[in-house]
């Protein structure tokens, strides 16, 4: 890791993390639509661990090109599984 | 050539990156994809059961939002933990190090917990689609939690003889990201799994 940046607040962190937890818990519990709600959360989540506690916004740019291909091939994955499970969403594209 | 030239020979390769670094993250990349292969694949199967049990009759949000919290202060622990010993605090680091493997553990046991009462209600890996997706799933999420509890346990007893120190902690860095990743897929999993069930 490059020690010259400024240090995150990792306690600040792990307040937003449990706070994002706890409203996606509660979001459960509430007439509201979950997908649009509760994934964009997740994201959220998952990114403010990649950058802050993981240190990727202060690393070397390999690394996070190195991640964002698993990325990729994630979402590449996502796709596949959408469209050969998902006929409507085939027959839209066709 | 001193020792500490050749040491750095040895570990730093072409792209001017220490190798073990480049070889975590290329590790994670490659798990980015095992995981989501898994993630998929329940999201297909598990509305396809021709029996019960179902996802939303078994899963228990309450008792898996505390085991949540728990890897969450994990990752806060072991994020706590580097940087102790990048201050050149040993002593810290250990103490964090402990914590994070005690609350690994804790993890752990609220995932047996959690497997033994659905396996009271007749959820197994053969019991249906759903069945056999979602324990394969956080099966196989458990078992990197479990490695990572080993590793750390590796790297608190290298810690304790004092083969980590404020210039030489990468082995606490390496550790930390792998711990770190496992958190982000559990992040994935509690929503899609419990949160999202169907």
């Amino acid at each position: 890791m490059d020690t010259q940046h400024t240090k995150p607040n990792y306690l600040g962190v792990f307040i937003a993390l449990v706070v994002l937890t706890a409203t996606e818990v509660a979001v459960t519990y509430l007439p509201v639509p979950r997908l649009p709600v509760l994934i964009p959360l997740s994201i959220t989540k998952a990114v403010l661990v990649v950058l802050f506690y993981m240190h990727l916004k202060y690393d070397r740019r390999l690394f996070s090109g190195l991640f964002l291909i698993g990325v990729f091939g994630a979402l590449s994955v996502i796709i596949v599984f959408n469209l050969l499970f998902m006929p409507p969403l085939l027959d839209a594209i066709k | 050539m001193s020792d500490i030239a050749a040491q750095h020979e040895i570990e730093t390769g072409s792209l001017g990156v220490d190798n073990r670094k480049l070889a975590i993250w290329t590790f994670i990349a490659s798990e980015v994809m095992f995981f989501t292969g898994l993630i998929v694949t329940y999201m297909v199967m598990r509305g396809r059961s021709t029996a019960g049990p179902y996802p939303a009759n078994v899963l228990s949000v309450p008792l898996v939002a505390v085991n949540t919290f728990v890897l969450l202060g994990s990752s806060f622990t072991m994020v706590t933990a580097l940087s102790a010993i990048e201050r050149g605090d040993a002593r810290g680091l250990r103490r964090w190090l402990i914590a994070t493997a005690v609350l690994g553990l804790l993890f752990l046991s609220g995932q047996a917990f959690e497997f033994i009462s659905l396996a009271r209600e007749g959820a197994s890996l053969s019991s249906n689609l759903f069945g056999a997706t979602f324990f394969t799933l956080t099966g196989f999420h458990g078992l990197h939690v479990f490695v990572g509890v080993i590793w750390i346990a590796f790297v608190l007893a290298r810690a304790f003889r004092g083969g980590v120190t404020q210039d030489n902690h990468l082995a606490v860095e390496l550790v930390g990201l792998y711990w770190h990743f496992v958190d982000i897929v559990w992040i994935i999993i509690f929503t899609v799994v419990y949160l999202l069930r169907a």
